[in-house]
């Protein structure tokens, strides 16, 4: 009766095996929500994409395709929202990857945390993301609140203490303003010179430029989106504030359109990033022509190389997972095979480690920031490194 | 055809037992929805389906003001961006994770309060009717409309850029309305409670002074009709509308409002809403809705390549779309119907005649 019992055991236990091999025969479906309303925007999705194809031309995931859906949110909340809710009811997905906005990550925080689905999120810094504790959420770039710390301790030490602000309205901008802000007084115990809160797509600083210029200040924070930093910049020289006022830009500085918009006038911004594409190690220079050949860029931003860093740890994670066929199970263990990601060496400023906590200690992955400096703009922009960062877990929380 | 022709005799005969049977019964027909999507599809459609609940409110709303009064308004997005954030800010913890404005009320308490404030600001937005028309009058809502998304893009207190977030779901006692069915039953009363009471207005005296203000301004003054209280009377009740939507589009899990949600792109698609169902038309409205948020949805993952650059071609499609109905289909699909109404009546009466049978022959 025992030895039966043994049988009947091995005959279950090898039908599991099957039915869960042969429930597994199936592709890995990853859901990626992004802003694809610019030029950059489509090329961050293109290369992501490229890239999963790349991965499923080499043999896949231990034999099984990525099956990506890429929709774009226009940078959207409710269409972001939209999209992953389409992506984990309809298509099942077994990961999402999204967004490339803070306002859009941060709603979908709470569909994927209730709906227990994996999410790598590619762009947003807005520090808010990993601090509602959802134990799904994994964040590639590095965490507006290290930005703060590493720009305040740079510009107070270097360059001085009566700076002025023009935050624009789009969250990441916003958060790194407020960064910037809580650092400097918590390091250095000073206010802002000035500070003006102007539209996400403002055209018009020339006022303001003017007050700062009676200001007499060291250094002027343009937090923007791209295109909006680039016109403040070029109207700061037009208001006549000289070289001597450092101009410093929030993350987005790092996107191409900054120094092209803005060619000259660009010349001695530095900013915080999570990428150089001055970065001279093989790695980097492989990429940057990567990127140059297929997408017609000049030199990569940090969205490209954090893109390029997610495809990547997504297929460590995938490589790692057990499948199961549960889809329920499946996102467990791509989950746990995320938090196991310790010391990714890839393009990014800095390693990327998670950890299981669903804390902000643990789900920023990567907590080193490269401050960038711009040494010419126009189509054919250079930028140099001036100094890289890492910051302790728990810097910035309250 | 004849299923139509069927259908709405069958309507036409419950509506004489009451009136309000037929909303009844559709009430009734529309209960086990979530049910059969999640059997026959998935449970993602009721999702689809709650936001086309809310689309409905919107866009029924926007037909009083524009389809029965003739107003050019385009600033009810800017109506909606107030009923969602007056009723989120309320609801709110005090001191909650955004650090947004919360006053901790009970959303039951919440919701009504918002719809309040947002009719008080229908009633300023309808101001600059009383003076102006046609495109004078798009100009100035326009700008009303999105002064309100300006206002929540600069003001911390109402979330700014990062948006009010953890926004409470509705309950009663212990039961939360926080999954996309419970939320379904919803926004599905309210969205068929507009409807109704968007009928009720087109039938009633209102609805009549409404329509002779479209059809002509002077000749409805010189008839009796008090013209700048009927075009504020509209803008008000279309504000009830959309502050309801707001509301409800606020507690709607998981609960984040952005002033980007509150653009003129949104506005442009609530027109494409009403424009393709037909303008002045109830039903058309309602259609509209469903039209564009289902075409929407069912678009927004096609991504076109050409020289192997993704592009998405969605906006471009509905750009074309608004050329193209407004070229050819002027009446939109409510033009249809109202035709298909007429003809039946046409066909019903000729056949009474025939037979000897009519009440006035």
């Amino acid at each position: 009766m025992r030895i039966l019992n043994k049988m009947f055991a091995g005959v279950v236990a090898a039908g599991i095996g099957i039915t869960a091999t042969a429930a597994f025969a199936d592709d890995i479906r990853v859901g990626i929500t992004m802003r694809m309303v610019s030029e950059n925007g489509q090329a961050y999705g293109q290369m992501m994409m490229d890239e999963i194809k790349g991965i499923n031309e080499s043999g896949g995931i231990n034999g099984n395709m990525i099956k990506a859906t890429l929709m774009n949110d226009e940078c959207k909340s409710d269409k972001g929202v939209a999209n992953a809710n389409k992506m984990v009811f309809q298509e099942k997905v077994h990961l999402l990857i999204g967004s490339s906005c803070s306002s859009v990550t941060l709603p979908i925080v709470d569909v994927t945390a209730k709906a227990g689905v994996p999410q790598l999120v590619p762009h947003s810094t807005n520090s808010k993301i990993t601090q509602k504790g959802s134990e799904w959420i994994f964040r590639v770039p590095v965490s507006g609140r290290y930005y703060g710390g590493v720009n305040a301790k740079y510009v107070g030490e270097n360059i001085g203490t009566k700076i002025a602000y023009i935050c624009a309205a789009d969250a990441a901008s916003v958060g790194d303003c407020a960064n910037m802000e809580k650092q400097m007084k918590a390091r250095f115990g000073v206010e802002p010179a000035y500070r003006a809160d102007v539209q996400e797509k403002e055209v018009d600083f020339r006022s303001h430029m003017q007050k700062i210029k009676s200001m007499d200040v060291d250094g002027i924070l343009v937090a923007a989106l791209a295109e909006t930093m680039a016109r403040a910049l070029v109207q700061s020289y037009e208001a006549g504030i000289g070289e001597d006022v450092r101009r410093i830009g929030s993350s987005s500085a790092s996107n191409a359109p900054v120094p092209k918009i803005a060619g000259d006038a660009a010349k001695g911004v530095f900013f915080t990033a999570a990428y150089a594409a001055a970065d001279q190690r093989p790695i980097a220079k492989l990429f940057n022509e990567m990127v140059k050949t297929r997408y017609g860029i000049h030199a990569p931003d940090h969205d490209f190389s954090q893109a390029y860093d997610l495809v990547r740890i997504m297929e460590i994670a995938l490589k790692n997972t057990n499948f199961t066929g549960s889809l329920a199970d499946d996102r467990t263990a791509i989950r746990d095979a995320i938090a196991n990601v310790q010391g990714y060496e890839g393009l990014a400023s800095g390693p990327i480690s998670f950890c299981a906590a669903a804390t902000p200690q643990c789900r920023d992955g990567n907590r080193t920031a490269v401050l960038i400096g711009y040494t010419k703009g126009g189509e054919n922009f250079e930028t140099e490194v001036l100094a890289r960062v890492t910051m302790e877990p728990d810097f910035g929380l309250e | 055809m004849g299923i139509l022709s069927f259908m709405a005799d069958f309507i036409d005969s419950l509506a004489k037992r009451h009136r309000l049977l037929p909303w009844l019964l559709a009430y009734a027909l529309l209960l086990p929805l979530p049910f059969v999507l999640t059997i026959l599809f998935n449970e993602y459609l009721i999702d689809l389906a709650n936001r086309i609940c809310l689309f409905i409110l919107l866009a029924v709303g926007l037909n009083i003001v524009k389809g029965f009064c003739g107003q050019v308004t385009v600033g009810h997005i800017g109506l909606y961006a107030i009923g969602a954030v007056t009723s989120a800010v309320l609801s709110l913890e005090p001191g909650g994770f955004g650090g947004a404005l919360g006053f901790g009320w009970p959303i039951w308490a919440a919701i009504p309060t918002a719809v309040l404030v947002t009719a008080f600001a229908g009633l300023i937005i309808g101001l600059p009717s009383v003076r102006l028309e046609g495109a004078y009058l798009a100009l100035a809502t326009l700008g009303l409309g999105e002064s309100v998304r300006i206002f929540i893009a600069v003001t911390p207190a109402l979330g700014s850029s990062t948006g009010l977030m953890m926004i409470p779901a509705p309950r009663i006692g212990s039961f939360v309305f926080d999954s996309f069915t419970s939320y379904y039953y919803l926004v599905m009363t309210a969205a068929i409670t507009g409807i109704y009471f968007s009928f009720s207005i087109l039938r009633s005296a209102t609805g009549r002074a409404f329509q002779a203000i479209r059809e002509d301004t002077i000749a409805a003054s010189v008839n009796g009709i008090n013209v700048v209280k009927y075009k504020l009377l509209a803008f008000v009740l279309s504000a009830i509308y959309a502050g309801l939507a707001g509301a409800l589009f606020a507690h709607m899990p998981p609960g984040y409002l952005h002033h980007n949600n509150f653009t003129v792109i949104e506005m442009v698609t609530l027109l494409l809403m009403v424009v393709l169902g037909g303008i002045g038309n109830v039903w058309g409205g309602v259609i509209g809705a469903i039209v564009v948020a289902i075409a929407y949805d069912q678009t927004k993952d096609l991504v076109f390549y050409f020289m192997d650059r993704p592009i998405v071609f969605q906006p471009l499609v509905f750009g074309l779309s608004m050329v193209l109905l407004v070229l050819f289909m002027p009446r939109g699909i409510g033009g249809w119907i109202e035709d298909f109404q007429r003809n039946r009546r046409f066909v019903r009466r000729s056949e009474e005649r025939l037979s000897g049978t009519a009440r006035n022959p």
